[in-house]
C-alpha cells in the first residue's frame, strides 16, 4: 500500500496547484502518515475497531488519488423532501453545489483555500492521511448576531463510479458571537468499498448555538471515519444527535472542548445495526473550566452479528469546579452474534463536581414482551413497540421539533 | 448563659447581621422571629461556627468569648443546633453516629465514654420518650427519613447530648400538627432550670407549644423589638410587613 | 479562625525495622541467584527447572507501561532477591521456639502469635521478609485435613498438590511481573482444603518486608476441593525507608466443584511521606479460577499503602453457575498512586459477577479504578454489576475511572454505574457540630462511603480497616 500511497501523493500535488506553504504541511502530514498508518487495536483508541484490518478486509486495492476535474451529476431524488433548507453537496468527493438561498448574503461565508494545520498539533493518523490527501479545505463562516433561518445540509453523495477509493473531506465551521446554525450531515452511497474519511472543526464563540445531526441511515458497504472537534466559548451550546444506521463501518469521533463557563454539550446517539455492521461512537468531552455541562445518552439495538461500540471520556480539569457531566449507554441485543463493547471513562482533578456515568447491555425484557401480548400484541409487535420506546427516549432528546420529526422518519418511529 | 455584643455578620461583603444583640439566662426560652432573609439562618450558623462569614462583635457563652473556637469545641461546651435542613450521610449508622458524638463530646468534658451496651440503653429511654422509631437509628443517618423523621432525630439527638443551649432552626417547618406535638413536647421535656432554648421561626404556631420567655423580631439583620410570647400573636396577625 | 494546626507529621503506625541478623542472597538477578534461592529452600529439581523457565521466559519479556502511574525505572540488578531472618534458617518447631526479637516485631504489628493462638481462633502464618517463619494452629488443621503451611514447605511435601495447580491460573509467561515472581518467588502461603471440609476457622497471612533494598516474591497458592470452603486474610506491612522497595507477588486460587474461596487483603504498605519520597511499589498479580459448577471465589481488598499500587484481583468463571466478587476501597494520599480493579471473565453459562469499588483520593495522589468486564458469547444467562464511586478531597488529586465493558452475549445483562462526589462542607459542619473534629468527621463520613465493602471483611479485619481508613486520610483537611 505505501507504494501506491506515494505514487497517488505525488499524482495529486502534480495536478493540482496548492500553495507553497500547504504543499509543504502536506508532505510532512504525508510523512506522518507513512510512518504511522492505519490505526489498529493496539492503539487504545482502536482498542474495540481495528480500522487497519477492517480497510484490508473491505476494500480490496484502496488508491488514494481522485480526479476531481469533471463535474457529477447530483442525483436531485436524494435531497431531503419537506424541510426547506441550505445546501452544500459532496458528489464523490468534490463539491457540486454550494446554496444558501434562504439567507442573507452578507452573513455568511464560505472560504475554501486554507493553510493546513501543522502536523506536529495532530496525534491521529488518519487527520495525517486527511490533511496530505484532502483537495480542498473550506470554511463555512456564520457572521456576528446571525442565526441561519433555515438549516445546512451537507449531502455527502458517491455514485457507482467510486470504487476502492479513499475520499477526505475537511471543513472547518465558525459561528461568531450570538449566532447559531442547525446542521445536518447526511449521506447518500450508491458506491462500495470506499474509504471516507471526514473531518470538521467547529469554533463556537460566546453564546452561540450549533445543533448537529449526523446522518447515517442508507444501507452501504463503505467504511466511514468521521472525526469533529469542537471547541465552545461561554454560553454556548453544542446539541449533536448521531444516527449511527447505514454504512458496513463507521467510527464517530467527537473531542469537545468547553473553554468557556457555561458553556455546555449534549451528544446523543443510537446504533440500529444489522448484517455484519460494525460502528463506533467515541466522545471526549473536556471541562477546562467552571460552570460547565455535557450529557450524553447513547442508545444500541443490534441483530445478526452487528457490533457496536461506544468509548466516552468525560475529562474535568481541576479548574473545572461545578462540573455537570452525565454519560450513559445501553443496548439492547437481539442475536448471539452480536457484541457490545463501552469503555465509559471518567478522569476527575476537581472535587466539587457531579459526574456521573451508567452503561448496561442484554437483551429485551421477556416479562414486557409478555405483558404486551396479553394486551393483545403478537410477538413481533410486542418486540418492536419495545425497541421504538427504547430509541425514541434518545430522539426525544433532539431540541428542534421539525428535525426531530424528520429523524423519527428515517427510522421509522413515526407514531 | 449566653450574652451576643454588636455582632456583626457579612458574606462576601453583604451586611446580614448588624449591631445584633442578646443575652439568654440559665432556664430561659427565646424565640425570634423574622421573615426571609432577615439573618435568622445566619445567625444560627455563626452561633454554631460555621466558616464563611466575616464576623465582628462579641459573643460569650458561660462569659466567655467563643470567636475562636471550633464548631466541635462549641458543642463540646454545649452548644446544640437542631438543623432547619438535617444533613443525610450515607452509609453512617445513626446509632453509631450519635454514639461517636456522644463520646466525642463526653471524652471534651473529662466524662467516662459509654460502651455499646450504656449507650444503647440510654438511646432505647430517648426514643421512647419521644415516640422515635427505635427500626430508624439502625438505618443509614437522615438517608431515606422524611422531613419529619429529620426533625425528630434532631429533638432525640439533642435530648441524648444533653446540651446547655440548644438552638432551633426553623425546626417547625416541614412538620405536620402530629410530628409538632412531639417535637415541642420533647423540647418541652427538657426544659430544666439550667438549660436555655433559642428557637428561631417564622411563625408563631411552634410558640403555641413551646411557650417561650421572651420573643423578639428580627428584621434586616437586627433585633426591632423584643417582648413576652403576646409579641409573636400580634406578629401573627399584623404580618411582618405591618410591623413596626 | 483555626489555631492549632493538625499536625500532619503522622508517624506511619508500622514504620519500625527489626534489628534481626540476615542470610541474604547478593545482589541482582541471575541464573546463580535463582539457584541459591531454590537451593536454600531446598527445592526438587522440577521446581528449579520451572523457576529457569520462567527466568528464560523474562528475558523476551518488557515492563508493562499501560498504566496511569508512571514510576522510575527499576534496576532489576540492584535488589536483594532473598533475605532471611538468621535464626529461622533452621526452622524453628514451634512458636516458642522463635526468635523473641522476631515476636516482639508480630506483637508490634499487633499480631502477636501465641495470643491469637488461644484467644482468636485464627490460624496465621506469618511472612518476614522472605520466609515464612510461623504457622499456628497446625494441629487442629490436620484433624481436619486442611493443609496450610509455607509454599516451601509445600513443594517438598506436597509436591503433586504444587505441581498440578502453581502456574495453572496464572502462566509462567503472563507478564512481566508475573514471570518475574515465578523466577525468584521467595516464600508464601498454600493452602489445600479438602472436598466437603468447611476450614473451622480463618487462615491469615502477615507479610512485612523488613530489610532494605529488598524485594519482595511471595507466592501464594490456595486449593478449595470439591464442596470446601475456606476464609483466608493477608495483611500487609513495612518499615519507612527513603527507597522505593518493590513487591511483585503471585496469588493464584482456585475452587473446584461447590467450592467457595473468600480473599481478603488489608494492604498497608509503606507509603512514602508527604513529599512521596520511599514507599513500597506494589505490583501483584492475583487471579482466581473458579474451575467447577458452582463454584465461588470473592476479593475483597483495602488499599491504603504503598507508594504505587498495581493490582487486579480477577475471577475467571469458567464453570457454569460461577460467582465472582470483587469488593474494594483505594485510598490513596499525599503523592500515592492507585491502579487498581479488577477482571471478570464470564466463561460457563449462569455465571454471577459482582464488582463494588470505593476510590477516595487525597492531597495530590491520584487513583485509577479499570476494570474488565467480559461476557463470552457462550456464557448465557450470566450477569454482572458494577458500581464504581469516587470521592475526592481537594483540587490537587485526581480520580479516573476507566471500566472495560465487552458483551458478546444476548441472554446476559451487564450494569455498569459510577458516581463521583466530594464531603461536602454542610455535612462537616453537621458532624462538628454534634462535636466530632473534622478528622473524625471525614473519618466517619469515608467509613459510610465505603461501608458496602468493610461489611466484607471479618470481624477483626473490619476494625482495623476502619481505623486504617481514617488514619490514612490525616492531614487532608483542615
Amino acid at each position: 500500500m505505501e507504494e501506491q500511497l506515494k505514487i497517488d501523493f505525488e499524482k495529486l500535488l502534480e495536478k493540482s496547484n496548492f500553495s507553497k506553504k500547504n504543499v509543504e504541511i502536506k508532505r510532512e502530514n504525508f510523512e506522518n502518515f507513512i510512518e504511522k498508518g492505519f490505526p489498529n487495536r493496539k492503539e487504545e483508541n482502536w482498542k474495540f475497531s481495528d480500522i487497519n484490518q477492517i480497510i484490508s478486509k473491505n476494500i480490496k486495492n484502496l488508491s488514494f488519488y481522485n480526479d476531481l476535474s469533471k463535474p457529477n451529476k447530483i442525483d436531485k431524488s436524494i435531497f431531503i423532501d419537506g424541510l426547506e433548507h441550505n445546501k452544500l453537496v459532496f458528489v464523490n468527493g468534490r463539491i457540486e453545489k454550494i446554496e444558501f438561498d434562504y439567507e442573507e448574503k452578507n452573513k455568511i461565508e464560505m472560504l475554501d483555500d486554507l493553510v493546513l494545520e501543522k502536523s506536529n498539533k495532530i496525534n491521529n493518523s488518519l487527520l495525517f492521511l486527511n490533511n496530505a490527501f484532502v483537495s480542498k479545505y473550506f470554511k463555512l463562516i456564520v457572521k456576528k448576531n446571525y442565526s441561519l433561518k433555515k438549516p445546512l445540509i451537507i449531502y455527502n453523495i458517491t455514485n457507482k463510479d467510486l470504487i476502492s477509493k479513499n475520499i477526505n473531506l475537511k471543513l472547518d465551521i465558525l459561528l461568531e458571537e450570538n449566532s447559531s446554525l442547525k446542521l445536518i450531515e447526511f449521506s447518500n452511497d450508491k458506491s462500495i468499498t470506499n474509504f471516507i474519511n471526514m473531518n470538521y472543526n467547529f469554533d463556537i464563540q460566546n453564546n452561540s448555538v450549533l445543533k448537529n445531526y449526523k446522518i447515517d441511515n442508507n444501507s452501504n458497504n463503505n467504511v466511514k471515519y468521521s472525526f469533529s472537534n469542537i471547541n465552545q466559548d461561554s454560553n454556548s451550546v453544542a446539541e449533536i444527535f448521531l444516527l449511527s444506521s447505514g454504512s458496513e463501518f463507521i467510527k464517530n469521533e467527537i473531542n469537545c472542548s468547553l473553554n468557556g463557563k457555561y458553556a455546555s454539550a449534549f451528544v446523543n446517539g443510537v446504533f440500529i445495526l444489522d448484517k455484519t455492521k460494525h460502528h463506533e461512537i467515541k466522545t471526549n468531552i473536556n471541562h477546562l473550566v467552571e460552570n460547565t455541562k455535557s450529557y450524553q445518552l447513547i442508545k444500541g439495538v443490534l441483530e445478526a452479528t452487528s457490533k457496536a461500540v461506544y468509548q466516552g471520556k468525560i475529562f474535568v480539569d481541576s479548574k473545572a469546579q461545578k462540573t455537570d457531566g452525565y454519560q450513559l449507554s445501553k443496548a439492547i441485543l437481539l442475536n448471539e452474534d452480536t457484541e457490545f463493547n463501552a469503555k465509559p471513562e471518567l478522569e476527575i482533578y476537581a472535587d466539587d463536581v457531579k459526574c456521573s456515568h451508567g452503561s448496561a447491555s442484554g437483551s429485551l425484557n421477556e416479562d414486557s414482551i409478555f405483558y404486551l401480548m396479553t394486551r393483545g400484541l403478537n410477538y413481533q409487535e410486542a418486540k418492536k413497540l419495545l425497541i421504538n420506546g427504547f430509541l425514541l427516549d434518545v430522539v426525544e432528546k433532539i431540541t428542534d421539533p421539525e428535525i426531530k420529526n424528520l429523524i423519527k422518519t428515517f427510522m421509522s418511529l413515526k407514531q | 448563659m449566653l450574652k451576643i455584643k454588636n455582632l456583626k455578620a457579612d458574606i462576601e461583603n453583604k451586611s446580614i447581621l448588624n449591631n445584633f444583640n442578646l443575652e439568654i439566662k440559665p432556664g430561659e426560652v427565646h424565640a425570634i422571629m423574622g421573615p426571609n432573609g432577615s439573618g435568622k439562618s445566619t445567625l444560627s450558623n455563626i452561633l454554631s461556627g460555621k466558616k464563611g462569614y466575616d464576623v465582628s462583635g462579641e459573643i460569650l457563652f458561660e462569659n466567655k468569648n467563643i470567636f475562636e473556637l471550633e464548631t466541635e469545641e462549641r458543642a463540646h461546651k454545649g452548644i446544640f443546633l437542631a438543623f432547619q435542613y438535617p444533613l443525610e450521610i450515607p452509609g453512617v449508622n445513626t446509632n453509631i453516629f450519635l454514639k461517636t458524638s456522644l463520646n466525642a463530646i463526653r471524652k471534651a468534658r473529662g466524662e467516662k465514654e459509654l460502651d455499646a451496651i450504656e449507650f444503647l440503653k440510654l438511646v432505647k429511654l430517648k426514643a421512647r420518650e419521644l415516640k422515635f422509631d427505635e427500626d430508624k437509628l439502625n438505618r443509614q443517618l437522615n438517608v431515606g427519613f422524611s422531613g419529619g423523621e429529620k426533625k425528630k432525630n434532631e429533638i432525640l439527638q439533642m435530648s441524648i447530648l444533653n446540651p446547655k443551649l440548644s438552638i432551633l432552626d426553623e425546626t417547625d417547618s416541614g412538620l405536620d400538627i402530629d410530628a409538632l406535638k412531639i417535637v415541642a413536647d420533647g423540647v418541652n421535656s427538657l426544659r430544666k432550670n439550667d438549660n436555655s432554648f433559642l428557637i428561631i421561626t417564622h411563625y408563631q404556631r411552634l410558640l403555641d407549644y413551646i411557650k417561650p420567655d421572651y420573643v423578639h423580631v428580627l428584621m434586616n439583620g437586627k433585633i426591632i423589638k423584643s417582648g413576652g410570647p403576646e409579641l409573636a400573636l400580634e406578629l401573627e396577625k399584623k404580618g411582618y410587613e405591618n410591623f413596626n | 479562625m483555626r489555631e492549632k494546626q493538625i499536625d500532619k507529621l503522622k508517624d506511619y503506625k508500622y514504620g519500625f525495622t527489626t534489628d534481626i541478623e540476615n542470610i541474604r542472597a547478593p545482589k541482582g538477578l541471575n541464573k546463580e541467584v535463582i539457584e541459591f534461592i531454590s537451593k536454600a529452600k531446598k527445592e526438587p529439581k522440577w521446581m528449579l527447572d520451572w523457576r529457569m523457565k520462567a527466568f528464560e521466559r523474562l528475558k523476551n519479556l518488557k515492563e508493562p507501561n499501560w498504566q496511569k502511574p508512571k514510576y522510575p525505572k527499576i534496576d532489576y540488578q540492584d535488589i536483594y532477591y532473598y533475605s532471611a531472618p538468621k535464626s529461622a534458617s533452621e526452622k524453628p518447631k514451634t512458636i516458642d521456639e522463635l526468635d523473641p526479637k522476631l515476636l516482639e516485631t508480630y506483637k508490634k504489628l499487633g499480631i502477636p502469635l501465641q495470643e491469637q493462638q488461644r484467644l482468636n481462633g485464627i490460624a496465621v502464618d506469618a511472612v518476614f521478609d522472605s520466609v515464612s517463619v510461623a504457622t499456628t494452629f497446625k494441629d487442629k488443621l490436620n484433624e481436619v485435613g486442611v493443609i496450610f503451611c509455607s509454599i516451601s514447605e509445600a513443594i517438598q511435601k506436597h509436591p503433586e498438590l504444587v505441581k498440578k495447580y502453581i502456574g495453572s491460573v496464572i502462566p509462567l509467561t503472563d507478564h512481566y511481573f508475573a514471570t518475574l515472581n515465578s523466577a525468584v518467588f521467595t516464600d508464601g502461603s498454600f493452602v489445600y482444603i479438602p472436598p466437603g471440609v468447611r476450614c473451622p476457622m480463618e487462615l491469615s497471612t502477615y507479610f512485612r518486608i523488613n530489610a532494605s533494598q529488598t524485594g519482595q516474591f511471595e507466592r501464594t497458592l490456595i486449593i478449595a476441593d470439591k464442596g470446601s470452603y475456606v476464609s483466608y486474610l493477608e495483611g500487609c506491612t513495612a518499615p519507612m525507608r527513603d527507597e522505593n522497595q518493590l513487591h511483585a507477588a503471585n496469588v493464584e486460587l482456585i475452587a473446584l466443584d461447590d467450592a467457595e474461596i473468600k480473599y481478603s487483603t488489608v494492604q498497608n504498605w509503606y507509603p512514602g511521606d508527604e513529599e512521596g519520597k520511599g514507599g513500597i511499589y506494589n505490583f501483584v498479580t492475583k487471579r482466581g479460577l473458579c474451575k467447577g459448577i458452582n463454584s465461588k471465589i470473592s476479593w475483597t481488598q483495602v488499599e491504603t499503602g504503598s507508594a504505587i499500587t498495581w493490582k487486579y484481583p480477577s475471577c475467571i468463571l469458567q464453570g457454569d453457575n460461577s460467582v465472582g466478587e470483587f469488593y474494594s476501597i483505594a485510598i490513596t494520599n499525599n503523592y500515592q498512586k492507585a491502579d487498581t480493579g479488577t477482571k471478570m471473565i464470564h466463561l460457563g453459562k449462569n455465571t454471577k459477577s459482582k464488582i463494588i469499588s470505593k476510590g477516595i483520593s487525597a492531597g495530590f495522589s491520584d487513583m485509577t479504578y479499570r476494570g474488565l468486564v467480559d461476557i463470552s458469547s457462550k456464557a448465557k444467562n450470566s450477569t454482572n454489576y458494577t458500581q464504581c464511586d469516587s470521592l475526592l478531597m481537594g483540587n490537587k488529586c485526581g480520580a479516573h475511572t476507566v471500566p472495560y465493558i465487552k458483551n458478546k452475549n444476548p441472554e446476559s445483562n451487564i450494569a455498569h454505574e459510577a458516581t463521583t462526589s466530594k464531603i461536602s462542607e454542610e455535612q462537616l459542619h453537621y458532624c462538628q457540630q454534634r462535636g466530632l473534629n473534622p478528622e473524625e468527621a471525614v473519618g466517619l463520613i469515608v467509613n459510610g462511603f465505603c461501608k458496602e465493602v468493610l461489611q466484607q471483611l471479618p470481624m477483626e479485619f473490619a476494625v482495623e480497616a476502619q481505623k486504617l481508613v481514617g488514619i490514612s486520610l490525616e492531614g487532608s483537611v483542615g
